[in-house]
């Protein structure tokens, strides 16, 4: 077979969610500014709703992300080899910390991964509910839509960073 | 074709309850993270393949909703300043990243 499954998991979770999940972000961020209109001003329910739309596929696209990556890749990640095993491409984890080189990408990159996600999946869903209940007046009112935008800028940084780390990791020790 | 909607301010408590429970779940994140790297207390595994992740995760999930629901009942109808609401989710998320921020472990 071309790619195995724990490959095919980790592709789907780093690429097809969580890289579509920055897309949305982007995306977002960007209308957040490009749609903004004066206070008070009539809003369109088409932008508000593709403003809203596009939140909330942010948001879900980052919690499948996040409980993909914790309940399906972390732990082919963190699995432990056989008691004497050499050969540990296949346990990634033990792979990195076998070397002082590489070590670092498990007790920083990893150990980061492990959580700040979560908490780009808990900001990105108050901006969806934001986004939702107030579609119709948000992209008009000034001081929530400053909150919409810092959140959305908050997440789009965390999660960024997050997938840099992931692709150094999965550059030395990929799950195969 | 849709008509354009007239801005009319309302009632803005339930969704900055979204928003500083959002803060606050993160804070909890950031909590066990730190209880656990000083050793003090290990939120146990709840899904045995992922480790004591799984626990501290799911405790601050369940602190964030919790979170949500008091704060959208209590702020239900109530018209809050957004800016002071922000002011402390960022605050509570600036503290979940430095919790969560491996080589800070080191201070503990």
């Amino acid at each position: 077979m071309l790619f195995s499954t724990p490959s095919v998991l980790t592709m789907i979770h780093g690429i097809v969610l969580s890289g579509g999940a920055l897309l949305a972000l982007a995306a977002a961020l960007f209308a957040v500014r490009a749609m903004a209109l004066p206070d008070g001003a009539p809003v369109s329910q088409a932008q508000g709703t593709s403003f809203a739309r596009v939140t909330s596929l942010a948001a879900i696209l980052l919690w499948f992300a996040v409980l993909g990556g914790t309940y399906l890749v972390f732990p082919l990640y963190r699995a432990a080899p056989p008691e004497g095993l050499t050969a540990l491409a296949a346990f990634p984890r033990a792979l990195l910390m076998s070397d002082p080189e590489t070590r670092w990408l498990h007790a920083f990159a990893m150990e980061i991964k492990e959580h700040m996600p979560w908490i780009a999946a808990m900001l990105a869903t108050a901006v969806a509910v934001v986004a939702h209940r107030r579609r119709a007046t948000l992209l008009a009112d000034g001081p929530m839509r400053r909150v919409a935008s810092a959140l959305l800028a908050t997440t789009f940084v965390i999660v960024s960073f997050v997938a840099i780390l992931g692709v150094f990791v999965n550059k030395v020790a990929p799950l195969e | 074709m849709h008509e354009p909607t007239p801005a009319t301010p309302r009632a803005n408590g339930v969704e900055l309850a979204a928003v500083l429970a959002a803060g606050i779940g993160a804070a909890a994140l950031g909590i066990f993270v730190l209880l656990h790297e000083a050793g003090s207390y290990s939120a146990p595994a709840l899904y045995a393949p992922s480790g004591g992740l799984s626990g501290r995760t799911t405790g601050a999930v369940a602190v964030w909703l919790v979170a949500w629901v008091v704060l959208a009942t209590r702020w239900r109808g109530r018209e809050l300043g957004p800016t002071r609401i922000l002011a402390w989710t960022l605050g509570l998320t600036a503290f979940a990243l430095l919790a969560t921020f491996p080589p800070l472990w080191a201070l503990l």
